[in-house]
């Protein structure tokens, strides 16, 4: 019988419910004020936790040593669709071009391309020896090289760099020898100066990148959220204002509330004890699929659950940071609590194949 | 698995950070975000509390508050692609420049409302109501506007308002959209009659839009002033001032026309315009710009020009007398010449002026101009230009200061209960209507009202030497320390030659005993000269007279032999006290400080004596002698009001107050009480002692009875012909003349003495209720000016309006 990881399933479920009602708080007021109703945004959202549950479930369900057979497909297929983003198919939303529209709802297939990008990497490397060899490392740099490039034309600079981080941890837990990381590490810094010279970043993404250091000399839009990002938060205080209690939340002073800035809705009206409660159970999710990564044999799960953690990770501390301002706005979601469908489906699609591991641990390795 | 638990380390540690900077923002800084969040979420709006209104001592409203609509725009309700085009809209409504408009809501403040126009007809508000869409931000609300009902009355006490300035806005009640009291009771109350403004505190959103009211306090109006002035005294006391300026200027043309009678009409121009050339001349020495008096070497001798920079004397002439269009002369005035389009000066450097030349054009005199080459023709409605100043050159226009220094120029009254202190009227001339302000005030009329200081209120600013009305103070010295001069001056005008040392002098011990006054005053100086000082009654003299009669007929030799006296017996080069007793009588009756009263910018005078001598020559002030030391001389000269001896016409009120009523100086005060709404008093300005002087009440009565005697003595009384046609009462009524000697230079080596008037009156004698002090500064002497004026002043309070008879030249004297 297949036991499941209750303490991780059940962050999950306390972290996408904590979500849900964020997310309501937060547009509440505004819809009310606007004469809609008050529960629109909750109700959208909450059909795509469903789903989202669906989407854990069946990854839960299905094994990897399966999956592991769709790897290449499914790689290719987000690929081109990366592809068709960028075509004149695609959706733009101000200065970027990042969906898909499919009728009633929009898709953003980058967020599926992570865990494509996660299963390929793992899935080459599970076949390489420890220590890797160079040839290894290229093919890993073109596998998440290619659609990282198609990401950042479109272009989205966080999702890129999520791409780099989770290569980056993979590699490095999965046996690249320190010069071979040295080398990648040497390579990422003169591409970003190159970037940076060639005047192929996007203006408004060097300001987002350099704005965060001093918010108060920049009057653009980008400072102005974390600034009132930073006051929700600083004036939640050590236990916040109370649900529904939150003036800034409820005036709206901070934009886009309910998706990139969702955090500063726990900040405000749950102060430092909720902010920290819900870090916690973050952190209570990230030491369970520690724990999957330590307790697999099969390299392939190993890899993948390795990938998984590095990436919710890496969008648990780059969101949050934006919010208190120690990190610069990249437009991240906050794993399971921001509005938005498509991450939310594809982040516990993700946790489902982490959580297919654990209980298949004891099943024998096939790799 | 080691590389995995580094990798977990590191996650544990990213975690950590997020928790220590929540800690820090949550925690340790919460309050300053909290602080920051409330104040972008609450809009506070102000409201205006109704200013408090000022009533005369019957009731009788002077100063008030009307509603007007005011257009008030709100830019937090307009959207910044909204703003110019509003912009563009008021201005094309209200008929300014679109910078104006612009310029009026660069000003920042609290509430963010700001007034663009503050007196709407019902037709534009209708029309502004109507057209709603294109005034974003704009309403039309009913705002209060200060009414002052009786204009001129009693201008300098009320004072006015107007927005304030960097120095008000320090104040924590005040800003910039508020009105604040500038001058007068208006200024020195002005904490209580603002009232306390209203405050609305509305919540809103990150738009602005306002979602509900937090809270609302609502105004308090101001506290209403009821003052101790009334105002139909006042208004006599401002006619009759008004009527005795002009006739002081009468006087002075007449007296003009006496002394240029010799001269004819050619001659007097042809004067004028050598004086001109003598102007010319020095001014062309000053010039800097070799070039241009290279430049000017070639024009015509008839027509030498001088270049001269602004706040150059242009033209100095003597016997100038610029005249209005009776025929009267004129103090000083503004000159505005606007320049044609021919001659803008845009762009021409240097800019520079010069003077032509004066022709006669139909009996008015003109002088032509240039202006950078360019020639402007001046008229002046003059007999000659005089002082002929130019103040600034602007592009459109010259301004020129034209002055006229012998012309009477300006005109004080106090009267002031003796019995506690209430200001019964206050005026100063030239006046102004305090309505003026209301909308504000053209940079034209503030700039002719202030050369002509309209706004200065010199009963208490003005510091004048009283003259000899200052001779009660000596006397009272003399009865109360029975100190009279020496006898020697009796009947011996050979005296000169001998040292006051070596006369055998015996001091008079009584009042009853008779000195002589010769008309001249000789005196040995230590270095052995002898010093002659002249009585204003000289060659003839006032005869046999005592202490008493001395007053009574304005004697100065008396009262400079008892300085004299005071200075041989007392002088004492090192310790001052001791000899310093007239200057102790003095301050005393409050000469050389402030009174405290409840008007701003009072002056205090001047009482001097040698330590302020000697720190004026320290500091080489250039108010004194530089060489030699505090004289004789000099408590001479203070012993009749004179030299350096400066008091307000307060001042003189006040301590005259004090002599008549027994020793009492009080606070002078123009504010009685502050009531509210409801008339209920919730504030009180009562009457208060400054300080006793212990006065033997013989003194008293031979002061009041030798006051009435210059009203009512046919044959010394200095008052006596200005006085002579009171009418019933006159023997209640006392007083003293006073004459100011000012000399006033004009050009080189010419001048002449022009005198400032006194009169100080009381009234009734017996138990005085009034105490009248006129002043004409440039107005002549006090017998003849000053008294006439006072004399109509007393005929009011004593005998009733119908009482006030003609006003007529009384007999120069001092």
């Amino acid at each position: 019988m297949l036991k499941p990881d209750l303490i991780l399933v059940l962050s999950y479920l306390i972290i996408s419910a904590i979500g849900l009602l964020m997310i309501y708080s937060a547009t509440a007021p505004g819809l009310e004020a606007a004469g809609r109703d008050p529960a629109i945004e909750l109700r959208s959202q909450a059909f795509f936790v469903v789903i989202g549950f669906i989407a854990f479930g069946a990854m839960s369900a299905a094994s990897l040593v399966e999956i592991k057979g769709f790897v290449g497909p499914m790689y290719l297929v987000s690929v081109v669709l990366l592809i068709l983003v960028l075509s004149p198919l695609g959706e733009s939303e101000g200065l970027a071009q990042r969906w898909l529209d499919l009728g009633p709802i929009q898709f953003q297939p980058s967020e599926f391309a992570k865990i494509a990008v996660i299963l390929m990497v793992a899935s080459a490397l599970a076949a390489s020896e420890v220590p890797l060899k160079w040839n290894a490392v290229a093919r890993v740099i073109v596998i998440a090289g290619v659609p990282a490039l198609l990401i950042f034309r479109q272009p989205d600079l966080g999702t890129t760099l999520v791409f780099a981080f989770v290569v980056l941890v993979v590699l490095f837990v999965g046996g690249a020898t320190m010069r071979q990381l040295g080398f990648l590490f040497v390579a990422t810094v003169v591409g970003t100066v190159g970037i940076f010279q060639l005047k192929i970043i996007k203006a408004y993404q060097l300001t987002r990148l350099t704005a965060f250091i001093d918010p108060d000399s920049h009057s653009l839009d980008q400072t102005y959220s974390q600034v009132q990002s930073e006051i929700a938060i600083g004036s939640g205080g050590l236990f916040g204002k109370g649900l529904f209690e939150g003036s800034q939340t409820n005036l709206q002073f901070v934009p886009v509330q309910s998706s990139d800035f969702i955090f500063t809705a726990v900040g405000e009206q749950f102060g430092f004890v909720g902010s920290i409660i819900v870090i916690g159970l973050f952190g209570l999710m990230l030491f369970r699929l520690f724990m999957i990564a330590v307790a697999t044999r099969s390299r392939f799960a190993f890899l993948v659950t390795v990938g998984i953690t590095a990436m919710i990770m890496f969008h648990v501390f780059v969101n949050i940071g934006m919010t208190v301002r120690i990190m610069p706005i990249t437009g991240l979601p906050l794993p399971f609590m921001s509005a938005g469908g498509t991450a939310f489906v594809a982040l516990s699609a993700s946790l489902g194949l982490a959580h297919s591991a654990w209980m298949r641990r004891d099943l024998p390795v096939v790799d | 698995m080691m590389r995995l638990g580094f990798v977990g380390i590191v996650f544990a540690a990213l975690l950590a950070t997020l928790g220590l900077r929540l800690w820090t923002m949550q925690v340790t800084e919460a309050s300053a975000y909290e602080e920051r969040a409330e104040r972008q979420q609450v809009r506070v709006v102000t409201t205006p509390a109704p200013r408090g209104d000022i009533f005369d001592v019957n009731g009788v409203k002077l100063a008030g508050t009307r509603s007007a609509l005011a257009v008030v725009v709100d830019l937090a309700l307009v959207d910044e692609d909204e703003v110019d085009q509003l912009v563009a809209n008021l201005a094309a409504f209200l008929d300014t420049s679109a910078s104006e408009i612009h310029d009026q809501l660069s000003v920042r403040n609290r509430g963010a409302q700001i007034t663009v126009a503050e007196e709407l007809t019902d037709a534009q508000a209708v029309f502004l109501l109507e057209h709603r869409e294109d005034f974003p931000g704009v309403t039309v609300i009913p705002q209060p506007i200060r009414t002052y009902p009786l204009g001129e009355i009693a201008a300098h006490v009320l004072g006015y308002i107007g927005r304030p300035n960097d120095e008000d806005l320090k104040r924590e009640d005040v800003d910039g959209t508020d009105f604040v009291g500038k001058a007068g009771v208006e200024r020195s109350y002005d904490v209580q009659l603002q009232g306390t403004e209203g405050i609305v505190q509305y919540q809103v959103d990150a738009r602005r839009k306002i979602l509900s009211l937090i809270g609302e306090e609502p105004p308090t109006a101001g506290g209403s002033l009821i003052l101790t002035i009334d105002s139909r005294v006042q208004e006599q006391l401002q006619n009759s001032l008004r009527d005795g300026l002009a006739q002081a200027r009468r006087l002075e043309m007449d007296e003009r026309r006496v002394t240029l009678a010799e001269m004819s009409r050619r001659e007097r121009l042809s004067e004028a315009l050598s004086e001109a050339r003598l102007a010319a001349a020095e001014a062309a020495r000053d010039a800097t710009d070799a070039a241009t008096s290279t430049a000017e070497e070639g024009v015509p001798r008839e027509r030498e020009a001088i270049t001269v920079d602004p706040g150059k004397v242009l033209a100095s002439l003597y016997d100038g007398l610029p005249i209005d269009s009776n025929g009267v002369c004129i103090p000083v005035e503004r000159i505005t010449v606007p320049l044609g389009g021919a001659s803008a000066l845009s762009g021409i450097e240097p800019r520079s002026v010069r003077l032509d030349a004066i022709t006669e054009v139909d009996g008015e005199f003109v002088a032509t101009v240039s202006v950078s080459g360019v020639v402007e023709s001046v008229r002046f409605h003059t007999s000659f230009a005089s002082t002929l100043q130019v103040l600034h050159i602007m592009e459109d226009r010259i301004v020129l200061l034209h002055s006229d220094p012998w012309c009477p120029v300006r005109a004080t009254g106090v009267i002031l209960n003796p019995n506690d202190g209430s200001v019964i009227a206050m005026s100063s001339f030239p006046s102004y209507d305090p309505t003026v302000f209301v909308g504000g005030l053209s940079a034209e009329q503030w700039a002719s009202l202030s050369t002509i200081r309209a706004f200065q209120n010199f009963a208490v600013q003005g510091v004048y030497p009283p003259a000899s009305t200052f001779k009660v103070v000596p006397y009272v010295l003399a009865m109360e320390e029975n100190f009279y001069p020496m006898d020697r001056g009796t009947g011996d005008k050979e005296f000169g030659d001998q040292t006051a040392e070596k006369v055998e002098a015996v001091p008079l011990l009584t009042d009853t005993d008779e000195y002589l006054c010769s008309g001249e005053f000789r005196f040995t100086l230590s270095d052995g000269s002898v010093q002659t000082k002249r009585d204003w009654k000289w060659p003839q003299g006032h005869g046999p007279l005592d202490l008493h009669g001395a007053l009574e007929a304005s004697c100065n030799l008396y009262f400079w032999d008892l300085a004299l006296r005071l200075w041989e017996e007392r002088r004492d080069d090192s310790g001052i006290d001791k000899e310093n007793l007239l200057q102790e009588y003095a301050r005393l009756f409050g000469f050389g400080s402030v009174t405290g009263i409840d008007l701003p910018f009072e002056q205090a005078g001047l009482v001097p004596d040698r330590a302020w001598f000697r720190n004026e020559q320290r500091n080489n002030t250039g108010r004194v002698r530089s060489d030699d030391p505090w004289v004789g001389g000099d408590l001479m000269d203070f012993a009749v009001g004179q030299g350096a001896a400066l008091a307000t016409p307060l001042q003189l009120a006040n301590g005259f107050a004090a002599m008549v009523n027994g020793g009492t100086l009080w606070k002078p005060r123009v504010v009685s009480h502050i009531v509210n709404g409801d008339g209920e008093i919730i504030d009180d300005n009562p009457k208060r002692v400054l300080s006793t002087v212990d006065l033997n009440p013989r003194t008293v009565e031979m002061l009041r009875r030798s006051l009435q005697q210059v009203v009512n003595n046919q044959e010394r009384g200095t008052g006596w012909f200005a006085f002579k046609d009171f009418g019933a009462n006159v023997e209640l009524v006392g007083g003293k003349t006073g004459t100011g000697k000012v000399i006033k230079t004009q050009s080189g080596d010419r001048f002449r003495q022009v005198d400032d008037a006194f009169f100080v009156g009381v009234a009734p004698i017996n138990a005085p209720q009034w105490v009248v002090v006129i002043v004409l500064e440039r107005g002549g002497s006090g017998g003849r000016v000053a008294a006439p004026v006072a004399r109509q002043v007393l005929q009011y309070l004593m005998n009733g309006a119908e009482g006030v008879t003609e006003l007529a030249p009384g007999l120069d004297a001092d």
